[in-house]
């Protein structure tokens, strides 16, 4: 690839960014002149209006281009769909509408233009157009520019062949036309003695994947053809194969063991990029494992992947993450949670960089199998892998710590955790999105507090709800009932209730009744106590509609 | 297996049809169809192989099968064999053929009256005196089918020696009994009318091979005895049976199996039919269809397997045998499913005998394959969202193809390797298709390294990393030689081409001090560099001269 990469000592990006005149042109033209070289150096460039432009100054001159220049345009300006290829170091801003434009065919193109114009059509000038064509989505053009073709007496390549063969689908409306279209396209290749490559079969069965139900069948013929013919499938052919018996909403899924068959075929075998559905075999492998619950397989998908270099046909780290959270997804479902840490170790981070739904899968599998006190060294990762500002993770995380009791230690470590969690919530993260208090998060870390002895905390986060205008659950309210009657703290407790009526929770005079029921109280006491609800009733309770709430109706035992 | 089994017969059973009919082409049309059981008695030792359930296939068949299918059929290494030795069977049996042609010649008229009386079945009145007919029929009726296809096959190691002392009418009276035998439920004119024909044989027959074959029957029965206990039991729930019937197919065709091996071993001393085997095979997707019906709690009309088998065999005398059969089957099932529905007066029984009849029962894989994907919604690439369900033959396509590996198949058959080598292999340039493509396959590949030591060895190899043993001065060679001195003191260049003092001087000065302390320049490099600002200087020495800065 003639595309010189200049290398420049880059100190400031800010700058490069900032001033684009900095930037070298990537590709410059050296010959000025109108003449064949100047057309070639365009096309060695890849230029695609210029050399568009020096064809056309030379056709004006006189000049006769030699049939393998004119071809040569004659590709590029098909390769490139008659526009200048986007350059990679270009800001995408410019080219939003060339990228909206680009994957469309244009009407009267040069392309046509300068294939009308070429003396002699041979086979590489149709080839080129019709690969054009296709490429570009003009379906029926590319089979009406093959009928031309044939009646030239021409006959094709493989990649034109190759090209209409992806093409037949998009012509015909049903199945069994589409793969009557495809046979003939392959009787026309035995006749005209074309023999058939990776591609065409790739090709064939990327096709077949949008033929229905007769693909089922075919693509199991087709890949005895490729063994017949002495091609090895590639992975992509593997991948289409899965597709055909695999799809999405197939109610026979799961009663077919092609996958088990595939992976029998290709076990321990190492395979070199052919084709550039190559990348997809691992992903969409590992989803039918996924879909079908089968844990065995998805470790021989995995086995396969360690092979050699294997691990080069996992793709760019989009597919790498996509195969990676699958295969997570699946362990955490189906194995034990042993198991799920042992791959944890080994994936995370390093491979696999969870995002927030795996560490709820994974946390979903530490509760099957009991193992919640790991819960604390898990939240240390989900922190580090920035998941600690996603709201529904953490509430997940604290509902799990909340919900059973646990040994001592246990609690302990929970409500360390807690206490990091609170302080997420606290300290404004700068920059970051930060966490909103909810209601359910509060309570749950109020109550992992109170479950590790630590009241003064948990203290704190019961005054934390009225700054946040957080009312917590009565659920919650019992629990610290419970812990001030353990220690025997009434001055506690009477704030308790004064704050559970400031909540204006329906079960205030319950909580009275039992605090007062409770514990000791002397009179005085209780006459204070009281006047503090009755004073704190006068101003809520207006404002809500529960009578059962009215601190009077406590007065009434009171006062016999 | 069914298909394969289908194709390896198909042509086999053409050339013996052509054998059979270049023989005996004096025969009408109509006696071909009665004659079938001959033919098939005829190949029977081969028939057996394959099973006969392929040859019923195969002449429901009208046209004959593209030639494509013989070649693939080929490629399986024991069906080969199989074929080959049935082609030498073929040949083998040319002389028998036509003796049984004759002689069935003769029994043509026979043969019809049975055809016409079983259009009649239901006007001939039940005579029925033949008690070892009805202690076959009891001892047979709640009989698993894998226990009769093992007895089959015993069953048919002792017929064989029976079939070398008897002729070939013999032949075809163990032809009717056995199926009777196998076939008859309820419906005793049936059977009646067999036993008639089997009579009217029977007279021009050995007495002797007939009580032989009794006794045979008797034999079959006694050894069944203990399996059947030991199923029946079982048979309580409709869940359990349905499991039964889907164990029993994956168990039938393994028999098969064993039996195709039997059979070759012993095809050589025994070239003669085994028609109970080759019956009971089948009636054995039939009764497989039937027994579904078996554990319906009805009494007095179920349809039972041996109902099935009989309205099979009804139908093989009639022209249209499928159609004959799917017919009556449909109507008896009718009839089964209301008469039990107004009994028990259970409406959703008729729907559920009905779908029992229809169900096939598949044997999944693995047990947690039907787990169904949980919340996804997806959308398939030919744009329906939805495949077509074929049904039945859709999902018996899918059951067949899962004992076949991925590429034993057949083929498309539309290329044809060439077996000399590629002669030009485009050696010309690489088109910018040719580029394109590698690049793609270069970019959607994952080429970064996977970790640290990857990378140190990646550029090790691109020589970018420390040379072992780790020196210092590595990539310095050229400058080897050179003493530190000349790189360090460099205000000996100064010395002339400069002034002596004044700005320039001090500028320069400067320059040096910063060479000085350059390890990247050569000492070459560093000389070029002051002599370049010499020559400026001495360039723009008017310039600096009127300004007062250039003080020599």
């Amino acid at each position: 690839i003639p595309k010189k990469k200049t290398w420049y000592v880059v100190f400031n990006l800010f700058e490069i960014t900032q001033d684009r005149c900095l930037m070298p042109e990537t590709m410059e033209l050296c010959i000025e002149e109108v003449s064949e070289a100047a057309l070639l150096e365009r096309i060695m460039l890849r230029k695609v209006k210029a050399a568009v432009d020096m064809y056309d100054q030379l056709l004006q001159a006189g000049t006769t281009v030699s049939p393998d220049a004119s071809n040569d345009l004659l590709d590029l300006i098909c390769l490139y769909g008659d526009r200048d290829p986007v350059q990679d170091d270009k800001p995408e801003a410019e080219d939003v509408v060339g990228y909206y434009l680009c994957g469309l065919y244009l009407e009267n193109n040069n392309a046509e233009r300068i294939f009308n114009l070429l003396p002699e059509r041979d086979t590489r000038a149709y080839s080129a157009l019709i690969r054009g064509m296709v490429k570009y989505g003009a379906h029926v053009k590319a089979f009406n520019t093959y009928t031309d073709m044939l009646n030239n007496r021409l006959t094709a390549d493989v990649h034109t062949f190759n090209a209409l063969i992806s093409a037949a689908p998009e012509v015909r409306e049903r199945y069994t036309e589409k793969w009557d279209l495809i046979v003939d396209l392959l009787n026309q290749m035995n006749e005209q003695k074309v023999k058939p490559n990776l591609l065409t079969f790739n090709a064939l069965l990327k096709a077949l994947r949008r033929c229905g139900s007769l693909a089922r069948a075919q693509s199991l013929h087709t890949l005895s053809e490729m063994k017949a013919m002495g091609i090895a499938p590639s992975l992509a052919s593997f991948d289409h194969v899965l597709g055909i018996f695999y799809k999405a909403a197939s109610p026979s899924q799961g009663q077919t063991d092609i996958l088990q068959e595939v992976m029998t075929e290709v076990a321990g075998r190492t395979f070199v990029a052919q084709d550039p559905d190559d990348v997809n075999f691992f992903s969409s492998a590992m989803r039918i494992c996924l879909d079908t619950k089968d844990i065995e397989a998805a470790y021989k998908v995995h086995d396969l992947l360690r092979v050699g270099e294997n691990w080069r046909m996992l793709g760019d780290s989009f597919q790498q993450s996509i195969y990676y959270g699958r295969m997570f997804n699946l362990l955490c479902m189906m194995e034990h949670i042993d198991v799920v840490l042992k791959w944890y170790k080994e994936l995370i981070p390093s491979l696999y960089y969870p995002n927030p739904q795996g560490m709820r899968d994974l946390l979903q599998a530490l509760d099957t199998d009991n193992r919640l006190d790991m819960i604390p060294q898990i939240w240390k990762d989900i922190r580090r892998m920035g998941h600690d500002n996603k709201s529904d993770l953490v509430d997940e995380l604290l509902s799990l710590m909340a919900r059973d009791k646990h040994s001592p230690e246990i609690q302990e470590s929970f409500a360390v955790c807690a206490l990091d969690v609170k302080s997420l919530y606290e300290q404004g993260q700068g920059a970051r999105m930060a966490l909103e208090w909810t209601a359910t998060a509060m309570t749950n870390i109020t109550s992992v507090l109170l479950a590790a002895q630590k009241k003064q905390q948990a203290w704190d986060m019961l005054k934390l709800f009225k700054t946040k205008n957080r009312v917590p659950s009565e659920e919650l309210m019992e629990e610290f009932l419970a812990s001030i009657k353990s220690s025997n703290d009434p001055q506690h407790a009477m704030e308790l209730v004064q704050i559970s009526a400031s909540f204006c929770l329906p079960s205030t005079p319950k909580l009275a009744e039992r605090v007062l029921q409770a514990f000791e109280l002397s009179e005085e006491q209780k006459y204070d106590y009281c006047l503090g609800l009755l004073e704190l009733g006068t101003t809520d309770v207006n404002s809500t509609p529960s009578e059962g709430s009215h601190p009077l109706h406590l007065l009434r035992p009171l006062t016999p | 297996m069914y298909r394969i089994l289908l194709l390896s017969v198909c042509p086999v059973r053409n050339r013996a049809l052509h054998v059979y009919i270049r023989e005996a082409c004096l025969r009408s049309s109509k006696c071909d169809i009665v004659s079938l059981p001959i033919c098939r008695a005829t190949n029977g030792g081969v028939f057996n192989a394959f099973g006969t359930s392929s040859v019923i296939h195969c002449e429901k068949k009208e046209g004959p099968l593209p030639p494509k299918e013989e070649n693939s059929a080929l490629k399986d290494g024991e069906q080969k064999v199989a074929v080959k030795m049935v082609g030498e069977k073929v040949i083998e049996l040319q002389d028998y053929v036509k003796m049984v042609a004759e002689q069935s010649e003769q029994r043509v008229g026979v043969k019809m009256e049975g055809v016409t009386e079983s259009v009649k079945i239901e006007e001939i009145p039940v005579k029925m005196d033949s008690e070892k007919m009805e202690e076959i029929q009891t001892k047979t009726a709640l009989l698993p089918i894998p226990e009769v296809k093992l007895e089959d096959v015993k069953e048919s190691e002792e017929m064989k020696e029976i079939m070398l002392a008897s002729k070939t009418e013999e032949v075809k009276q163990k032809l009717e009994v056995t199926m009777a035998v196998v076939k008859e439920g309820e419906t005793i004119v049936e059977i009646q009318v067999k036993t008639e024909e089997v009579v009217d044989v029977k007279k021009e027959g050995d007495k002797v091979v007939e009580e032989q074959m009794l006794e045979v029957n008797k034999e079959e029965q006694q050894t069944e005895a203990p399996p059947k206990d030991e199923i029946q039991p079982v048979k309580s729930g409709k869940e359990s049976l349905l499991d039964l019937l889907g164990a029993m197919k994956v168990e039938v065709t393994n028999k098969r199996k064993f039996k195709a091996l039997k059979v070759q071993r012993t095809s050589e001393t025994a070239a003669r039919p085994m028609p109970a085997a080759m019956e009971s095979t089948t009636s054995m997707f039939q009764e497989a269809t039937g027994m579904a019906d078996v554990p319906a709690p009805a009494p007095s009309e179920t349809l039972s397997p041996e109902l099935v088998a009989a309205v099979s065999a009804a139908a093989a005398t009639l022209p249209s045998q499928s159609q004959a059969e799917s017919e009556l089957l449909k109507k008896l099932r009718q009839h089964e499913a209301i008469g039990e529905a107004q009994k028990n007066g259970d409406v959703n029984n008729i729907g559920q005998v009905v779908i029992i009849a229809d169900m096939k029962v598949g044997k999944k894989p693995n047990g947690r394959q039907n787990a169904r994907p949980a919340n996804q919604i997806r959308f398939d690439e030919d744009g329906r969202g939805y495949t077509h369900d074929r049904g039945i033959t859709a999902e018996l396509d899918g059951g067949l193809r899962r004992r076949r590996s991925l590429f034993s198949g057949k083929r498309l058959n539309i290329f044809t390797p060439s077996t000399e080598p590629e002669a030009d292999t485009d050696i010309a340039v690489p088109t910018l298709w040719d580029m394109e493509l590698a690049n793609q396959v270069a970019l959607s590949t994952n080429q970064m390294p996977r970790n640290g030591f990857e990378e140190m060895i990646q550029w090790t190899k691109e020589g970018r990393l420390w040379q072992y043993p780790i020196n210092n001065e590595a990539g310095l060679e050229a400058e080897a030689q050179v003493p530190f001195h000349e790189h360090v003191f460099l205000e000996k260049h100064l010395e002339e081409g400069f002034p002596r003092q004044g700005p320039v001087r001090h500028f320069m000065e400067l320059v040096v001090s910063g060479l000085a302390k350059n390890p990247y320049y050569t000492i070459q490099q560093k000389r070029e560099h002051i002599a370049w600002f010499r020559d400026y200087f001495q360039q723009k020495e008017e310039v600096l001269k009127e300004a007062e800065v250039y003080l020599n």
